[in-house]
């Protein structure tokens, strides 16, 4: 019951989206048929999406067979480990959000730092030297040899 | 005899020291990208982009065209042995040749995977030096119906190969087409779907996008177990595909070749919806549809040939009337065109030196993959044998890294991480990326015609129907997709693309 409840959501969920699609795109910006404008087939894919999270649902309201089915939305998420994927995410974000203000050597060691780091054992100096050495050696591939432009950030000297 | 003529000259171009060098390096970095998942050839040729300003234009053009092919044949290796797609265009020999791995034939699986590979790719070249002319004139006259057509039809088929939900699949086209459609319009240059934020101005990148949803996203379903992710371990043996593999595989090179080589030359279609094409075309043709899936040679080989053809081929338009078909046609274009070469029918006869250089480079290259790829594949097995623990930060970090080093934009990594997030939740709820990205390459195309196509038949429809090869490309999607809803054919399909 919980998937065909899902689907139902999932359905629903595709309809709003695409019928929230049709209404942004509609207006000047659609044009006509002899001369489609810039949102002309950005209307009609936000019609698409709608015409399927309606079948969709549409399906699972009719559909008896999702009932045999085992899986559901509760169950995929069920015994996640989320320290690891909201940290990992958390130190990606990190390194959009520090490496224009502290610069790519020490932003890309922090970052390699944190994501290596082993929380289990705390032992951190492999850690260390391994994030020390990529730091240098990808900078000295991409800044100098391959002239990235990479930002220097508060060693204006790197 | 004059195409022979020139390929010797040709020939005396690439087998300079300089130029066997810089193709080497491009097929080795080629190979290693494809073999590195999240970071791939489009990101490696932007990265290597900078380094063709100090050399000659023909070494340039060599390394960067190496690189290219190169990881059609480095993509494979991690498709087969960690089920993770190198680069998007083997994403479909993740579905057989994991599992044959997972039965103790990653050797035959790579091995069929190179010999395919080395097959198509000399037979791409034959083509595209000597056919380059004619083909490239014939996908000229299609006019902006058919692409539009045809890239409805590789839409179709793609979503047709969805593994689960045929409507997932769709929604998944829909959501992928209207990202595309994010950025500066083609037709009135004006900003739509911006929503204010300038680094949605050029559109959302390719780069970002890919990295995030099959990159990331890979990286975050792995890290959600408590416990360590293991690389297959295997040993692996016999690269030399039996008499039994070769039999099975013979007509699906060639197959996969042919189809490679004529959708790799319409723009749009590419390397990736030819191997999709030809995964349905063998389970269409097969006498052992069911074994689609679990472990079919055929499906490995006849993908494998379609890319390395396709890259080939993606490369006619390109010299012939310098209009790339791809986003790494157009980074070749873009290399030719800071070294002041103009690609198009003049190019030939301008600078031969960069054309038959070039294709001769092809032939030299491919005999070097061959070897980098059977002989030495232990290589690129020790580099996936890294520990897991060290290996996911060292690719998040070139992620980052190739995400950023594009546009030198931090608003890319960002839009990598959201996508990242996005993918995950897609993967989790059955939602596969594919459609998405396949649909989102071909969006600004097959926008671009749609609108054209209206325009010239003054907003009349019935166009798409009456040109033939435009209606036949519509009834056989239709079909597809009709077909896939059936609850007969449905029972069947999913027997055939689930894992």
């Amino acid at each position: 019951m919980l998937v065909k409840r899902t689907r139902k959501v999932e359905g629903l969920f595709w309809g709003g989206i695409g019928l929230l699609i049709c209404l942004f795109t509609w207006g000047p910006d659609f044009g006509s048929l002899r001369e489609p404008g810039p949102s002309f087939l950005a209307f009609f894919t936000g019609l698409f999406v709608a015409g399927i999270g309606m079948v969709m649902a549409f399906l699972a309201f009719i559909s008896k067979t999702f009932q045999c089915q085992t899986s559901n939305v509760e169950f995929l998420f069920r015994n996640i480990s989320w320290f690891r994927l909201i940290y990992t995410m958390g130190l990606l974000l990190g390194y959009a959000f520090l490496l224009n203000t502290i610069g790519y050597i020490l932003t890309t060691f922090l970052v390699l730092f944190g994501l290596l780091y082993d929380w289990k054992t705390n032992r951190w100096g492999s850690s260390f030297l391994i994030s020390i050495a990529t730091a240098v050696v990808t900078y000295l591939v991409f800044e100098i040899w391959l002239h990235c432009q990479f930002p220097r950030g508060i060693f204006p000297w790197w | 005899m004059n195409a022979l003529h020139e390929l010797f000259y040709g020939f005396g171009i690439a087998f300079q020291p300089m130029n066997l060098l810089f193709c080497f390096t491009g097929v080795f970095i080629g190979t290693m990208v494809g073999v590195l998942p999240g970071i791939g050839p489009v990101g490696a040729m932007s990265l290597f982009l900078p380094v063709t300003y100090g050399i000659p234009p023909v070494s340039g053009i060599i390394m960067l065209a190496g690189m290219f092919y190169g990881a059609m044949y480095g993509g494979s290796t991690t498709s087969i042995l960690v089920n993770i797609p190198g680069e998007a265009t083997s994403v479909v020999t993740c579905l057989d040749g994991y599992q044959m791995a997972l039965q103790g034939r990653a050797g035959p699986a790579l091995g069929i995977s190179a010999f395919g590979s080395f097959i198509a790719g000399t037979l791409g070249v034959v083509g595209l030096m000597v056919f380059a002319t004619p083909l490239a004139e014939f996908a000229v006259k299609f006019g902006p119906t058919e692409y539009f057509s045809l890239m409805c039809l590789g839409l179709s088929v793609l979503v047709y190969l969805t593994k689960g939900s045929v409507l997932k699949g769709l929604v998944m086209a829909g959501i992928g087409l209207l990202l595309s459609y994010i950025g500066m319009d083609v037709v009135t240059g004006k900003a739509r779907f911006t929503f204010g934020l300038i680094g949605l101005v050029d559109g959302i990148g390719l780069v970002p996008l890919v990295m995030g949803l099959f990159g990331i996203s890979e990286i975050l379903l792995n890290l959600e177990k408590l416990g360590e992710r293991t690389i297959l371990k295997t040993v692996i043996t016999g690269l030399l595909p039996s008499k039994e593999d070769w039999r099975r595989s013979a007509k699906p090179i060639a197959r996969g070749t042919l189809l490679g080589f004529f959708l790799g030359i319409l723009p749009g279609a590419g390397a990736i919806t030819a191997t999709f094409m030809s995964y349905a075309l063998e389970k269409k043709l097969s006498k052992r549809p069911e074994q689609f899936g679990n472990g079919a040679i055929e499906g490995v080989a006849g993908p494998e040939s379609a890319n390395n053809s396709a890259a080939s081929a993606a490369l006619i338009p390109l010299f012939s009337l310098g209009i790339p078909s791809n986003i790494i046609a157009a980074l070749l274009l873009g290399a030719m065109m800071i070294h002041g070469i103009r690609p198009g029918p003049l190019m030939i006869t301008e600078n031969p030196e960069v054309f038959w250089g070039t294709v001769a480079s092809m032939y030299t290259g491919n005999v070097m993959l061959l070897v980098l790829n059977l002989p030495f594949i232990g290589i690129w097995v020790k580099i996936l044998k890294i520990p897991y623990r060290t290996l996911f930060p060292l690719i998040l970090i070139f992620c980052l890294i190739g995400s950023y080093s594009v546009n030198s934009n931090v608003f890319d990594i960002y839009l990598m991480v959201f996508f990242g997030g996005l993918g995950y939740l897609f993967r989790k709820l059955d939602y596969e990326p594919a459609p998405l990205v396949l649909a989102f390459v071909l969006g600004p195309m097959l926008e671009q015609n749609f609108r054209q196509a209206l325009i010239l038949s003054d907003g009349g429809f019935g166009v798409f129907v009456t040109y033939p090869l435009s209606a036949g490309s519509l009834l056989i999607s239709l079909f597809l997709l009709l077909s896939a809803v059936l609850p007969a054919v449905q029972r069947k399909r999913r027997a055939v693309t689930s894992e």
